[in-house]
């Protein structure tokens, strides 16, 4: 059955097929045929290894999961998440990344300042803060920190406002 | 030589330098906790506000401050929030990230603290003393040794290799060796691997790659997770930000910072080699010298694990300003950023800096030492502090972490598609993590990829081959050693799970 190792497994047999492909057809110039080392010659070793790896990967019978650390803390292996999904808050994790998302598209359009504190503000309201003062008041204050520090004192170039804007 | 000591002494430990040193510390340690802005770039940024100063000996003190500084805050946000923002500090996360989860933040902090003033006082010692004879050492390098020194620097993925994880670990480092072939190599000058995408001309950057591999996934766990990483203990606020260590893991460390000092310091005089690699082979060196029971320790929280690298970079540090001093070589990127200060005070570092301005040499030799003390006193009445970041609400903390990978990703870019990759990098690293493959060794191979590839093309030019491995006997050796450093490991684990 193709479980979640085996998908991966497979996943980088796909992603070292394609590079040894693209390593393989790499256009080399007419002086680099004669070179003992070519820009070639390590990625073509490369996605070979890749390959064989993700071959063994991938018909190897799987170990036993890792167990819980002994260690008092809670810290759970990574595959138990799986094992029992409903104990855990996904829509929280990906619902982050979505919002991270956002930021990334716009950060460039809107501005540094609004686009950060927007991002804090909706980051914490998703993880259930609702002290909303606090939440805006602190959100605020980091943006407008940060983009002092980097682009007042450190010089390098934070556009704080909306392109359109000035 | 002491009538040179004593100059620098007279001159560093005046109350105008004293306080420069002390700020360039306090500078770099906060601008380097910013993941993205490493000692590199935070030396640069600083060159021309220190300039302004006037006198040579003090712009280049608070430019070692910072240069100090910005190391150890670079180690505190690996330590914290498992967001390594430079290559030299990626292996201290390998330990240090486990500890904090433990409710050891404290304690981890103080031991990062104290090994990188041990790293970074050794370091100076050794290059007062050892300085010029050094130089002409490390000068007898070849591309074929640092090749083989890469090599043993790759040794450190047996760490992760444990629990039927080898194939898993050598899959990771394979993949992270092929992420460092894209773009330009400094071997090739063309672009390879791009795909057309212009904005990976230049390669991936080490930052996105980084935080889209250790600080992203983390904040996913976080947030589908509400108990993660807590312990159950009534007096939890107390025991994070604990700076004690027993005697019985002074003891333990001791051994660890003394080697690594010396070890690191001499791979640190080697121009082109620098800290990263002294960080990775500190790391394998000390795994495979430690016990059984330690060595199933590393990775998961071993003292000795954080304190190797730890001290080895900051010695490395120190270590590479020998060929910057003596030579007028920049061993590293962050001295070859110095170079440009001392350029712009007029000084020509090299062999006759000692002669015509001995009190800008020793002056620097003895902020060094002072530096490290302050960093040393600065640092720990802080940890307390730093350590309680962790008890922010989690409704506050996770955002932040996100924002700070991102930031770090974006700053001195200045371009969202480093975010976008940085978000596809995490999303890889949580598929990776629910499926078990060990992370570290991805990064370990695309940190070492360029240094890896760059220097064996170039030792195979040379020889026309790859006789050089058989022909230059420190290669042999080193290559040897690699060879024990991965197999060995790798055979005990497979013989124990064929006794089971």
């Amino acid at each position: 059955m193709l479980d979640l190792n085996r998908a991966v497994a497979l996943a980088l047999l796909a992603f070292s097929s394609g590079y040894a492909y693209l390593a393989y057809t790499y256009h080399l110039l007419p002086f680099e045929l004669f070179l003992s080392v070519r820009p070639n010659t390590m990625p073509l070793a490369l996605a070979v290894g890749g390959i064989i790896c993700s071959l063994f990967l991938l018909i190897k019978k799987q170990s036993p999961e890792n167990e819980t650390e002994g260690d008092g803390t809670v810290n759970r292996a990574d595959g138990e998440y799986l094992k029992n999904p409903q104990n855990y808050n996904w829509f929280q994790g990906i619902a982050l990344l979505v919002l991270a998302t956002f930021y990334a598209l716009f950060l460039r359009s809107l501005g540094f300042l609004f686009c950060t504190s927007t991002f804090l503000i909706l980051g914490g309201i998703l993880l259930g803060e609702r002290r909303y003062t606090l939440l805006i008041s602190i959100s605020f204050t980091a943006s407008i920190l940060v983009w002092y520090l980097v682009h007042e004192v450190l010089t390098i170039f934070l556009r704080p406002w909306p392109g359109w804007f000035y | 030589m002491f009538d040179g000591m004593l100059l620098g002494l007279e001159t560093a430990f005046t109350l105008q330098n004293m306080f420069f040193a002390a700020l360039g510390c306090f500078i770099g340690t906060i601008i380097g906790m910013l993941p993205g802005l490493g000692p590199m770039s935070v030396v640069a940024i600083m060159i021309p506000v220190s300039l302004q100063i006037g006198d040579p000996s003090t712009t280049l003190i608070l430019l070692a401050g910072v240069y100090y500084g910005a190391i150890f805050g670079g180690s505190t946000s690996s330590i914290l929030i498992n967001a390594p923002g430079e290559a030299a500090v990626v292996a201290t996360a390998f330990d240090g990230y486990p500890m904090a989860q433990k409710g050891q933040a404290g304690k981890a902090l103080t031991i990062a603290a104290i090994s990188s003033f041990s790293g970074g006082t050794i370091g100076v010692i050794l290059l007062m003393f050892f300085a010029p004879a050094l130089a002409n050492f490390a000068i007898l390098f070849w591309s074929a040794e640092y090749f083989a020194l890469v090599l043993v620097g790759l040794s450190a993925i047996s760490a992760f290799a444990g629990k039927g994880k080898v194939l898993k670990a050598l899959m990771m480092t394979l993949l992270g060796l092929m992420l460092a072939t894209v773009g330009e190599s400094s071997l090739f000058h063309a672009p390879r691997f791009t795909l057309g995408i212009m904005d990976l001309q230049s390669g991936i950057n080490f930052v996105t790659l980084a935080m889209g591999l250790f600080a992203v996934p983390e904040a996913f766990f976080l947030a589908i997770d509400k108990i993660r990483g807590k312990k159950s203990s009534s007096n939890k606020s107390q025991e994070i930000s604990n700076l004690r260590i027993n005697l019985k893991e002074a003891k333990a460390i001791m051994p660890v910072i003394a080697r690594q000092s010396v070890q690191g310091f001499l791979i640190g005089v080697m121009p082109g080699t620098g800290a990263t690699i002294a960080s990775f082979l500190g790391y394998a060196v000390e795994r495979n010298l430690a016990s059984p029971e330690e060595r199933k320790e590393f990775g998961k929280g071993s003292i000795k694990g954080l304190a190797a690298p730890e001290t080895a970079n900051n010695a490395a540090s120190t270590g590479s300003f020998v060929p910057l001093l003596t030579l007028g070589i920049p061993g590293s990127g962050t001295t070859a950023v110095l170079l440009g200060a001392f350029i712009a005070l007029n000084l020509q570092p090299g062999p006759q800096l000692m002669q015509d301005r001995p009190e800008v040499f020793w002056s620097i030799i003895m902020s060094m030492y002072f530096g490290n003390v302050i960093l040393l006193l600065l640092n720990l009445p802080l940890v307390p502090y730093i350590a309680r970041l962790l008890l922010i609400p989690r409704s506050f903390l996770i955002p932040f972490v996100l924002f700070f990978a991102m930031a770090g990703a974006y700053i001195g870019q200045n371009n969202a598609t480093e975010l976008l990759l940085l978000l596809g990098f995490g999303v890889l690293a949580i598929i990776f993590r629910f499926a078990d493959y060990p992370l570290p060794p991805l990064l370990i191979g695309f940190v070492l990829g360029q240094m890896f590839e760059d220097n064996l093309g170039r030792a195979m030019r040379n020889a026309n081959g790859i006789q050089f491995i058989w022909e230059r006997p420190m290669t042999l050796t080193l290559i040897i050693s690699a060879a024990i450093f991965i197999l060995v490991p790798l055979i005990r684990d497979w013989l124990t799970n064929k006794r089971k």
